[in-house]
This record gives structure tokens, C-alpha cells and sequence, in this order.
């Protein structure tokens, strides 16, 4: 696509006067434009044009090493020797698994300043593709996912979530109820052409919030030049029997260089998911997702607009929803769960209907003080939840929720000189959450309108080897609050925060293709409004949920001065490693992330109502530290065979009590075996893949009381807790299971198109488990065998 | 090249100027309404059982009150259900949202139960063999014990808004559960009651004296 030729550091050397000129291919047929050819030793590359070219003028008679690099293939070394006009071609070979991208000048959008992040290619994303967001990031070491049931995955990062994760989509701060453990990320992947993970805890650009790190969401840039060109994509999969349909049009304007467009849209529905051994009533999915932009680049300014929508539909398992602990205890105890009966399409209570709105206008311009920029994002954020209660009010949601968010961010970034760039900006946010008048309960979570302002500034230092970033930042937020107590009276009250986040970090590049990154940070994020006030009972939960201000004893709402409230702020430290060998990559990350006044759920006690007893679970403050390394690495043992391992180990404790958390992801490894040939019969991107995972126990699980305990002890009169304030759970951590899944795919190299087909099984031997961090193990397995059958067309 | 320039700051201004109007109206529109009162009709607060001696005499009753709904104040359970010895009694359950206003709608929760008897089962379970009429200790545990239901839903299946019970000849003394199961297409003539979620489950002291 965009190929112009184009030099580093040409200074011409008058006296030489040879030229080395060559092309990079992936195979003797396809050139690879954009690949970068570098001469360490005199400091000179060239990126290839549209045939793959390059051309280095002017250099003396002798020995050269050439390092020659593409996104998505294998690095390679070149020593050439160069005498008059000496030409050379160079095939690379894919590296479809290639993950820490290291190369400073190849950093995907909105990680400039980040030193610890992965990086999903579109190869790894079409290779997942069909799956939810938060699904598909499981791929990446060191994230996990909080499930509840098939259909709903929330990204983990080095063991936190929800409020503590940010996602910046296109650039923008996802703003939806993020506070649910079974709120999933309402984006649509296929608008993604690279998601990034940062490890680190230095959004510093991007606000509060990111303790654990940040989930960056790029679109590809848009068409500057005349032309049409898409995709389309369709997976069908054999475990919910369900169909998934994405499509993308863009293209340039005719005669209006630098002016582009694209529309995408992705249609999905899902019936009913099956464990092993039965049918997993009410999972269904339907989701409808459509996406358009239109923008202007010239090569010192652009203008950007982007709308995109994004409606699903979820069924949550028939059989979590109970009311007290004997249904609780009863629900665990049943093989299959209650209401199961067989396949349906159907989505029936309960069940969520969520629909996210973005419109977005960015806007650049060059002049000679930097680069500014300037962005404007409006949300609209909107999630009904449905039960299954009495009569007719089934019919209507018992959560009804509409959040609106504005965000504006304004910056500059200034290049004074080779060495050194400088960021300044500021940020601001309004937002209105409203409950929806109708749902005949008192609102689990109040009313709140919150501004947020903040202003950061960060630099980026560069010296021979060594890359620095330093930056600081400081927020504002302030909140007004609306809501009912537990007799339905208004309570109304106004509260702020601010606070200051900063973070430093460098990355250094040493000899034998090794880079050492470090980071430290500190983030704090502002308590949400849920963890204050929550009231009530939830979907599935067989708990009721008391927020931070709810009064021990009285359940009265208390202002926040009177009640010992100390801001939640975390320390971060991330160290990585990457080293290439001719044959081996390594990349091995280690990080211990500090968090204090960590707000969580603690298992309280037990209260009695007219429909039984019910454990309740209190917000709580504690000190929280969580430990732990992600290590990835490719050995490519001949042409076409590599093995690809990955692990991910995790040890989080609460400091405060000496005790464990709860749904810490378990330990976990996976060794994948891949053969890959770039020509196989007549087809291209031939690949086969054999993938074993391990999930470890989690042996690091709070107690376990179970409800039989819980019951006995209160018929006998004696404390169900053992006097013991502990967190507990009641059940066992599920044991330990092994996955294996499999896959092959291929390429047809048509006149007009290039279509990617792809078979894949999961869960092969359709092994019976349960996953620890998947709210729904305590009613069902997990899933059983899913084939998958993609097919891709780009054109 | 300038005059490119200055059409594209145009348009981010023209663009810019007008999102701060829509949002600025979408902000001032909603914006310091209290939030509305929500009715709670699901809300059961205090559930009474009145036993009616057949033939005249006066009434027993028993409450179970829940001080403040999904609050984290326990139930208070009065009794015990003083009931003489020998006797046929009618029981009649209401079922009450005291944090609503007598005059709403959703004060009684009783009705909403006999409007859904199709999806609504009260079981009965007690000890010590108190009556003799149901004979045995109730269909909590076992579906297929005896109750006197006098009451029943569409489909023929009982109730239990209403029940009969008749005493012992001697004295007996022990525990009456009551549970309202909701079993939305699955109350059957052999569902039990662990089917379902539950509205309510209570246990009350009884003598028979």
C-alpha cells in the first residue's frame, strides 16, 4: 500500500562510490513493500517500495552485515559483500507468531511511550477470529479472562480487571459499566487491525484507571489514495452452532488525494453453548456491530470522524438463576443444571441487552512548535439486564442503565531536537449515568454525574542504545450522586478526588539482538460509584452486594468523610527481556504490582430475609500485591517446523489480612507445535497447528465453606464463619485440566482476491473442566468441542 | 497550500463548535432531576399466617418481618404458633411489602401470587407429627407427601394460599416451614421443592397444646 522509497541518515560519502540494490520477498512471487533494510555499522536504512526494492548509493568497497526486518516475518541477517553495483535478494520467512514487537520505530498507535506491551498482529487476529474481545486477549501471556458463562470474557491483566484496566478504543477511553464482573467490553474485534496490551501502569496520556494496564483497540489507517479494497470474513463453529459475519469496505475519493473511507460491519448469533455432557440452556448471542470513518491526511495535518455501534444480545445460563442459599446449594449439587433442555436459538430471561454508541473527531496539524492534536469523543453507553421474576415483570429489566461520556483531549508534542520529544495535554470528561425509570426495584447502583479534568506531560529521551520515558500527570474528578436506599428514599450527595500518577521508563538495546525494558509506575483510579453504593442482589450471584457507604449494622448511607476512605493507587514495576538467537526468540516479563487500598468483594456474613438466607459481600479496602512473570518464546527448529511455548504465572495476596484474593487466574502453560510452509500444492500460507494447554489449580483460593457447612452451622447455632473474618469461597477451586486444539489454514492467491481458510477444533479430546475464574463453575463445565471453519476474503 | 490549510481548520472548527453544542444540550437536558421512585412489587417484607379454627373460636397468627428488605438486618420471627389440641384449622398466608405505602399497588404481594398460581407452589414441612390430618411431616422433603391444599392454578396444581390442617389429640411441639417456590415452566405434579428460585423460607416454632 504505501511504499515510497525512502532514506535515514543519507549522508553521501564522496569518495565511495559502489551501490547495493536488492528486493525482500516473502517467496520468490511476493515482494514484501515497507520491509526495512538497516546498516548498523554505518548507520543507514532504507524501507522497500511497492516491489520490494531498496538501494543504498554511495558506500565504500567492502564488508556489509545487513539487518533486514518486516512485521509479521522473521528478522534476518545479511553479510554481503559490496563492490560496484552489487544486487542481492533476500526471502524472509513469516513469522505469523512474532509477538513483543521491540523496534521502537515499528510501535503500533498510542504505545509511544510504553515499554512493556504485546502486540496482536491481524495474522493472530484472523487466526482467532469469531471470538469476543476479551476471549481473543487470552492469547496473550499474562492476560486472562473473568468469565461468565460462554458468552461473556473480561480481560484480566496480570491478575486485575474491571475498573482497573483501560481500554482505549480508537483512541478513545471505553466508558461503559466496566464495575460488573459479567459486564463484558462492548467492542467488536473486526474493526481491530492490531491490539496491543500494555503491561505497564503508564497510560499517562490516557488518565486514571490503568493499575494494571491498558488494552489499546488500532483500526488500520485510512486510504489516502484512490481505490477500493475490503474483507470479508465468515466463521461458522459447530459449539453453539453459531455463525459470525464481518465485512469492510474503503477506499480513497477519486481526484481528492488524501481522503479516505471506510465501513465495517459484523453480524453474529449463537444458540445455545454445550458442555461435554449436556446442552448449556439459554447462552445464546446475538450481536450486531456496523463502523464508519472518513478522514484527511496530508503529510503536516488530518482530520478524522469515526462512528461505530455495537448491540449484543447474551443469554445467561437458565440454570444460575436462584434465589437463596438452599437453591445455591441445590444449583451445585444438580447434574445438569435446573431448566436444561435441548439446542435452541432461543434467549430468553435472564439475559442482557447492551448497545454502545461512539462518535469520534480527531483532528493533527503540523507547525513549527509540534504536532498538535486535538480529540473529541461522545459515548453512549446503554445495558438492560433481565431476570426472571414474578409475573409479567420478566418483561422488563431489573437493571436499566444509560451512561453518556464526553471526553475532550487536547495536546502537543514537540520534537526539539533528535534526542529528545516532549508531550504536553490536558483531558477532560463528563459523564451522566442514569438509571431508566421502570424497573419496579430500587437501583442497584445511583445516579451519578462525574467531571474529570486532568493535564500530564511526558518525555521521551533518546540516547545511543537507550530509549527514556518520564512523565507525570494529575486528575480531578468530582461526583454527584442520586440514589435510592434500601427503603426506597433519595439520598443525594457530592464528593471529589484528585490525584497525581507518574511513571519512568526505559528500554535499552544491546549487542545480539537483546533489549532490557523497565518500567516503574504509580496510578490511582477514583472508587467507582458501584463499589460505594452498591445495593441488592445480581444476575446468577446468590449474594447480595453492600457498597463501601453502606452502614454495617443500619445499611444507612453514610457520607464519605465519615467512613475511613482512602484512594486506591498502585505501584507498578515491570522488567522485560527479549533476545533473538538464529533459531530461538525469548521474551520473558517479571513485574510486582503494589495496590493500595485495593477495594474488592469480601464474603461478610450472612443475612436473613423472607426468602431464605443469603451470604452477603461487602466492599472492602485492603493492601493487595500482586507477583508475577509471562514468559513467551519461538524455536524454529528447521524451515517449516517451530515450537512456540508460552506461560503465565501469577501469585497475588491480600497483605493487610495475610490471606488469598479471589478469581486470581491459576497458573498456566501452552506449547504449540507449528508447521508452516509458504507454498504447499498450488495454495500459499500453508500452516498447521497442534496447541496443548495446562491450566494449573489455583492452590493460592481462599477457604472453602460450602453451603451444607454454612447451613449446619447456623441450625446448630454456631458461627458459619469459625470466627474467622477470612475471605472464603464456597467452593473448591476446580482442578487442574489440560485443552488441546488444533488448526490449519491456507491461502488461494486469486487475480482480485486473497482468500484465508482456516479449520480449527477446540477442546479436541472434549475433556470435562471447569475454569477458576469463570463465574458460572459452580453451576456447569465449560465448554466441550468446538470446530471452526473461517473463511477470509481480502481484496 | 495555505489556503488548504485554512479550509481544514475550518471544518475542525465548524466540526468541533457544533459537538460542543449537542453536548452541552445532552448535559443540561437530564441534568440535577432527582432520580424517580421506583415501586418494588417483588419486595416481601412480612409474610403472616393466620390459622382459622373451623367451626368458630379465634384466630392464630404468625409473623415473619423483615426490618429493611436486602438490607443486612436479620428477620424477625414471632410465634410460637399456639394451635389447640384435636382441631381442623384453616391457613391463609399474606404476603406484605411494609416498605411500600398501604395505598400502592404493591402493598400486597399476595394478589401477585394468586395472578401467577401457574408459576407459584407453597410447600409445608414440620416435625414431630403435630397434625393428624396431613398425616407425616410435609412435602418440603418428599413432593408426594400429603398437604390440604384448597386452592389451585390453571392447570389444576395446588397453591397453598389456602390450606387445611387438623391437630393432634395430644400435646406436640416442634418446627413449621413454610417455602414459596417460583417455578416458571417447571411447576408440574411432581415438582419439588428445590425447583425453582425461592420467595420465601421460613421456619416458625409450633405447639399443640
Amino acid at each position: 500500500m504505501c511504499g515510497c522509497l525512502m532514506y535515514f541518515s543519507a549522508t553521501a560519502q564522496e569518495t565511495c562510490t559502489a551501490s547495493l540494490s536488492g528486493s525482500v520477498q516473502s517467496n520468490p512471487w511476493e515482494a514484501l513493500p515497507g520491509a526495512t533494510v538497516s546498516i548498523d555499522s554505518i548507520g543507514r536504512a532504507a524501507a522497500c517500495d511497492e516491489q520490494g526494492r531498496f538501494l543504498f548509493e554511495n558506500l565504500c568497497s567492502g564488508h556489509y552485515t545487513l539487518f533486514v526486518h518486516f512485521i509479521g516475518y522473521k528478522r534476518q541477517l545479511v553479510k554481503v559483500d559490496v563492490t560496484g553495483k552489487t544486487q542481492i535478494t533476500i526471502i524472509l520467512q513469516p513469522d505469523v507468531t512474532e509477538l513483543a514487537e521491540v523496534l521502537v520505530q515499528d510501535k503500533p498507535l498510542h504505545t509511544e511511550h510504553a515499554q512493556n506491551f504485546t502486540t496482536l498482529n491481524q495474522k493472530q487476529l484472523d487466526e482467532s477470529s469469531g471470538k469476543s474481545l476479551g476471549e481473543m486477549l487470552k492469547e496473550v501471556p499474562g492476560v486472562n479472562s473473568i468469565q461468565a458463562g460462554p458468552g461473556i470474557f473480561k480481560p484480566v491483566i496480570h491478575g486485575v480487571h474491571s475498573n482497573r484496566i483501560l481500554i482505549l478504543n480508537y483512541g478513545i477511553r471505553q466508558e461503559g459499566q466496566q464495575w460488573g464482573a459479567e459486564h463484558a467490553p462492548e467492542i467488536d474485534p473486526f474493526v481491530a487491525s492490531n491490539i496491543v496490551v500494555i503491561k505497564d501502569a503508564s497510560a499517562i496520556k490516557y488518565g486514571t484507571d490503568a493499575l494494571g494496564g491498558v488494552i489499546v483497540v488500532n483500526p488500520p489507517p485510512l486510504p489516502e489514495t484512490a481505490g477500493l479494497g475490503g474483507s470479508f470474513n465468515s466463521v461458522v463453529q459447530s459449539n453453539g452452532r453459531s455463525g459470525t459475519f464481518s465485512g469492510m469496505l474503503q477506499g480513497g475519493i477519486k481526484g481528492h488525494e488524501g481522503w479516505g473511507w471506510r465501513m465495517q460491519g459484523t453480524a453474529r448469533r449463537a444458540g445455545d453453548f454445550h458442555a461435554p455432557d449436556y446442552s448449556l440452556t439459554n447462552t445464546g448471542v446475538k450481536e450486531l456491530n456496523f463502523s464508519a470513518s472518513t478522514g484527511y491526511h496530508s503529510e503536516h495535518k488530518g482530520i478524522e470522524v469515526y462512528f461505530s455501534h455495537f448491540k449484543t444480545e447474551l443469554g445467561i445460563l437458565k440454570g444460575t438463576s436462584i434465589s437463596n442459599m438452599d437453591d445455591l446449594l441445590a444449583a451445585m449439587e444438580r447434574t445438569p443444571p435446573q431448566y436444561t433442555t435441548d439446542f435452541s436459538y432461543n434467549i430468553s430471561e435472564p439475559r442482557q441487552e447492551v448497545s454502545h454508541n461512539l462518535i469520534k473527531i480527531n483532528g493533527h496539524i503540523h507547525s513549527n512548535f509540534g504536532e498538535w492534536r486535538l480529540q473529541y469523543g461522545f459515548q453512549n453507553n446503554n445495558r438492560q439486564e433481565y431476570d426472571m421474576r414474578i409475573g409479567s415483570l420478566s418483561t422488563i429489566p431489573s437493571i436499566d442503565l444509560q451512561l453518556n461520556t464526553h471526553t475532550i483531549e487536547a495536546e502537543v508534542e514537540r520534537n526539539k531536537s533528535e534526542k529528545i520529544t516532549t508531550c504536553f495535554g490536558v483531558t477532560g470528561m463528563l459523564q451522566e449515568n442514569n438509571n431508566i425509570p421502570g424497573t419496579q426495584r430500587i437501583p442497584f447502583i445511583p445516579d451519578f454525574n462525574n467531571i474529570s479534568a486532568g493535564v500530564f506531560g511526558i518525555s521521551k529521551f533518546f540516547f545511543k542504545n537507550l530509549t527514556v520515558d518520564a512523565g507525570a500527570r494529575y486528575d480531578y474528578r468530582s461526583y454527584a450522586v442520586a440514589g435510592y436506599d434500601f427503603k426506597n428514599t433519595l439520598y443525594k450527595t457530592n464528593f471529589r478526588f484528585h490525584n497525581a500518577s507518574a511513571t519512568i521508563g526505559a528500554t535499552l538495546a544491546f549487542k545480539k539482538r537483546q533489549t532490557l525494558n523497565m518500567s516503574i509506575s504509580s496510578a490511582w483510579r477514583p472508587p467507582h460509584v458501584a463499589e460505594l453504593y452498591s445495593l441488592g442482589t445480581h444476575q446468577s450471584a446468590a449474594a447480595i452486594e453492600y457498597g463501601l457507604l453502606l452502614n454495617d449494622s443500619t445499611n444507612e448511607v453514610m457520607d464519605i468523610d465519615d467512613v475511613s476512605f482512602n484512594i486506591e493507587q498502585a505501584l507498578k514495576w515491570v522488567g522485560s527481556y527479549q533476545r533473538e538467537w538464529n533459531k530461538v526468540t525469548l521474551d520473558v516479563t517479571v513485574y510486582a504490582n503494589y495496590i493500595f487500598n485495593y477495594i474488592y468483594l469480601k464474603p461478610t456474613g450472612i443475612t436473613q430475609n423472607v426468602r431464605g438466607l443469603y451470604p452477603y459481600f461487602r466492599y472492602t479496602q485492603t493492601d493487595a500485591v500482586f507477583l508475577g512473570a509471562d514468559f513467551s518464546a519461538t524455536w524454529q527448529v528447521n524451515d517449516h517446523l517451530k515450537v512456540i511455548p508460552k506461560a503465565t504465572v501469577l501469585r497475588a495476596s491480600d497483605q493487610t489480612n495475610n490471606d488469598y484474593l479471589v478469581f486470581i487466574p491459576a497458573n498456566r502453560l501452552e506449547v504449540a507445535l507449528r508447521y508452516e510452509s509458504p507454498k504447499f500444492f498450488t495454495f500459499k500460507n500453508f500452516y498447521a497447528e497442534s496447541k496443548v494447554k495446562f491450566i494449573a489449580k489455583q492452590h493460592r483460593a481462599p477457604r472453602t465453606i460450602t453451603v451444607r457447612e454454612f447451613n449446619n452451622a447456623i441450625e446448630n447455632d454456631t458461627d458459619p464463619l469459625q470466627g474467622s473474618s477470612s475471605n472464603f469461597d464456597f467452593m473448591d477451586a476446580p482442578d487442574a485440566y489440560w485443552l488441546w486444539n488444533m488448526a490449519v489454514g491456507l491461502s488461494v492467491q486469486g487475480t482480485k482476491a486473497r482468500y484465508d481458510f482456516r479449520l480449527a477444533s477446540e477442546n479436541t479430546l472434549n475433556t470435562t473442566y471447569r475454569e477458576y475464574t469463570n463465574r458460572f463453575r459452580y453451576y456447569a463445565d465449560d465448554l466441550g468441542t468446538n470446530f471452526i471453519f473461517s473463511i477470509k476474503c481480502t481484496f | 497550500m495555505k489556503h488548504a490549510q485554512f479550509r481544514i481548520n475550518n471544518k475542525v472548527r465548524v466540526l468541533f463548535s457544533s459537538l460542543a453544542l449537542v453536548s452541552m444540550s445532552f448535559l443540561t437536558s437530564c441534568d440535577d432531576d432527582d432520580p424517580k421512585k421506583e415501586d418494588t412489587p417483588e419486595l416481601i417484607t412480612e409474610v403472616t399466617l393466620t390459622f382459622t379454627p373451623t367451626g368458630g373460636g379465634s384466630t392464630v397468627t404468625a409473623t415473619a418481618t423483615d426490618p429493611d428488605g436486602e438490607g443486612v438486618q436479620n428477620l424477625t420471627v414471632d410465634g410460637p404458633i399456639n394451635l389447640a389440641v384435636n382441631k381442623t384449622y384453616t391457613l391463609s398466608v399474606e404476603l406484605i411489602n411494609g416498605l411500600a405505602d398501604p395505598s400502592e399497588p404493591e402493598y400486597d404481594i399476595t394478589a401477585e401470587v394468586e395472578e401467577e398460581s401457574d408459576e407459584h407452589m407453597f410447600f409445608f414441612g414440620w416435625t414431630s407429627n403435630v397434625f393428624s390430618d396431613p398425616a407425616g411431616n410435609g412435602n418440603v422433603d418428599n413432593r408426594a407427601d400429603d398437604v390440604n391444599y384448597n386452592d389451585e392454578d390453571d392447570n389444576g396444581l395446588p397453591l397453598g394460599l389456602n390450606t387445611s390442617w387438623t391437630t393432634v389429640a395430644a400435646s406436640a411441639s416442634g418446627t413449621f416451614t413454610i417455602m414459596l417456590k417460583h417455578q416458571p415452566d417447571l411447576k408440574s405434579a411432581t415438582s419439588t421443592s428445590t425447583d425453582g428460585d425461592s420467595d420465601i423460607d421460613l421456619d416458625f416454632i409450633i405447639n399443640v397444646n
